[in-house]
């Protein structure tokens, strides 16, 4: 019998940067964790090989739709798995999940205290990484390739009648999608907005 | 008969990234959303699960579904119950089953030209008999028409979908890819998924869905019933943009431009650019638009509630009222009553 308070968190999360420091937090309170890019397919055999107590999941991430049905399958599973929102009683901190983007799906039966407690380090490190995020996004990216995003989220802006984050983030699932870098994606999203001519500029 | 000012008009609707996204884009692309005073931001999603948690948790206004996601919902199938409604049917048609090229040409001798759904489950089940061996199948969500058609298609024809094969979730966009790494035999998604498998010569289509289920409600447009209730006007004008959409997208000499617009990042992106040439052998009848289309069938709903039923994702109940309850043709015409929009210059 394991220590009752350590539980096995599975990461499923293209953003090496927030789920290393996610696997960090968590293994500080002394959580058994384990990394998954979600990229990578066998994510249904990991999950029932490992059959983790909790897989913690970027809500962009396809794989969502993966885990739903593992757990609608989840009686010829031997671990069942469910949405944590059918465990969270208060809607309150569902909310405060989605809107930081972090989903879970966890071993029925596990006790709410303890899942509380991770979704809570889970929230708080996609918050975290997200105010970093544009920082990070500067650092990483040469100031040509920068123009080329800027460019492609300011024409997307003005197409799509969005805000910034949202430009941003359709271009991040685009290169998802794709599995592309996010400049070359910028790079087609500019192309095919001045082939169809729908935006005459870039410029707002 | 005039029509009400609509209670909100700053609308955000999700949707995700397959041919029956169309409505909604061709409603926001070609002004009709605007011509009810509707301003539309559409988000494109990852997922159905992200669909159906930002619905209900009202970070989007309504969006694109799956025609059992509504039910499954209210039911609390797979997440916490919130009620949902649909008013409106976006699509019907557009799925299929594709076989991979090798598990294909394995068959093919027992198949004559155009083959149906009987002759190919048959000629399935013959095969898996002489190797052996489970295929494996991918389906992309639980509550899908495309999860109930696959286990419909495979029980028809004699192969017990939980015992004769390997079932697995696949999200859309990694579909065709997984085919060409081996790591699936076939599986049954919506478009463009499987005429994209056909020209890139990884799969072969080979039932579709309107084969297996002849005019069946594919995608809705759902919002949550408090959402409704709470914006009746805003409703009841986003069926009314929704069904002129639809509307011009059933005319043929559309299609080219409404491909146009679907190219568009970050609605199908560049994976609808081979779409020129559909699958010729299989039709896969996707229509947008006919009161039989766009109506919410309560018998549609009665089928999806019995596909939950007989798989064991519901313990079932009274069908009468849940589909009555989640499905409102009644708001459908009433919103279709009104006097038309008027037309911007």
């Amino acid at each position: 019998m394991k220590d009752s308070r350590s539980l096995d968190v599975l990461i499923v999360d293209d953003e090496p940067t927030r789920a290393d420091a996610l696997f960090e937090a968590l293994n500080a309170l002394g959580h058994k964790v384990v990394c998954h890019l979600s990229d990578s397919s066998g994510l249904c055999d990991q999950v029932s090989e490992r059959s983790p107590d909790i897989v913690i999941i970027d809500m962009d991430s396809p794989n969502r739709d993966t885990l739903e049905s593992m757990a609608a399958m989840s009686q010829s599973n031997p671990r069942p798995i469910v949405f944590f929102a059918e465990k969270a009683n208060d809607r309150d901190s569902i909310s405060a999940a989605i809107n930081a983007g972090v989903s879970a799906y966890i071993a029925d039966g596990l006790q709410t205290d303890r899942v509380k407690a991770i979704m809570d380090t889970a929230i708080a490190q996609f918050d975290a990484f997200h105010s970093l995020r544009t920082e990070l996004e500067k650092a990483k990216i040469q100031l040509s390739e920068r123009k080329v995003v800027e460019k492609a989220k300011g024409m997307l802006m003005k197409h799509q009648g969005c805000d910034e984050e949202q430009a941003y983030k359709t271009l991040r699932k685009l290169a998802m999608d794709r599995s592309q870098k996010l400049v070359e994606v910028a790079q087609s999203v500019i192309d095919i907005l001045e082939l169809t001519g729908l935006p005459k500029t870039g410029k707002r | 008969m005039s029509i009400a000012a609509p209670e909100k008009t700053a609308l955000k609707l999700g949707f995700v990234p397959l041919l029956d996204c169309a409505p909604l884009v061709i409603a926001r692309e070609k002004g009709f959303f605007q011509n009810e005073g509707l301003n539309v931001v559409l988000s494109r999603e990852s997922s159905w699960a992200n669909i159906r948690d930002k619905v209900s948790f009202g970070l989007l206004d309504g969006a694109q579904m799956l025609s059992p996601m509504p039910l499954a919902s209210t039911l609390g199938l797979g997440s916490q119950s919130t009620p949902m409604i649909t008013s409106l049917a976006l699509s019907m048609n557009g799925n299929a089953v594709t076989l991979s090229a090798e598990l294909y040409r394995a068959l093919s001798p027992q198949l004559r030209d155009r083959p149906n759904a009987a002759e190919v489950g048959n000629a399935l089940k013959q095969w898996i008999a002489s190797v052996r061996t489970k295929p494996v199948f991918a389906t992309v969500f639980p509550y899908s028409c495309q999860h109930y058609q696959l286990r419909y298609w495979l029980t028809a024809s004699g192969i017990d979908p939980d015992q004769d094969v390997t079932l697995i979730a696949v999200p859309p966009t990694k579909m065709v890819s997984t085919m060409r790494d081996h790591l699936i035999d076939g599986y049954c998604a919506g478009e463009p998924w499987n005429t994209l498998a056909e020209s890139g010569a990884v799969g072969k289509v080979a039932v579709t869905g309107y084969q297996i289920w002849s005019d069946s409600i594919e995608k809705v447009f759902a919002v949550t019933q408090r959402w409704a209730d709470s914006h009746p006007n805003t409703h009841t004008a986003l069926i009314r943009a929704l069904v002129a959409a639809c509307e011009w997208l059933s005319h043929s000499c559309n299609h080219a431009e409404a491909l146009d617009l679907l190219r568009l990042p970050p609605y199908l992106d560049q994976s609808v650019i081979p779409l020129c040439q559909t699958s010729e052998t299989h039709p896969i009848m996707q229509s947008f638009y006919g009161s039989d289309v766009n109506l919410p069938s309560l018998s549609h709903a009665h089928l999806m509630l019995e596909q939950m039923e007989r798989w064991g994702q519901w313990k079932g109940g009274d069908r009468t009222q849940i589909a009555q309850q989640v499905y409102r043709p009644d708001l459908y015409a009433e919103a279709l009553a009104q006097a038309p929009s008027q037309q911007l210059a």
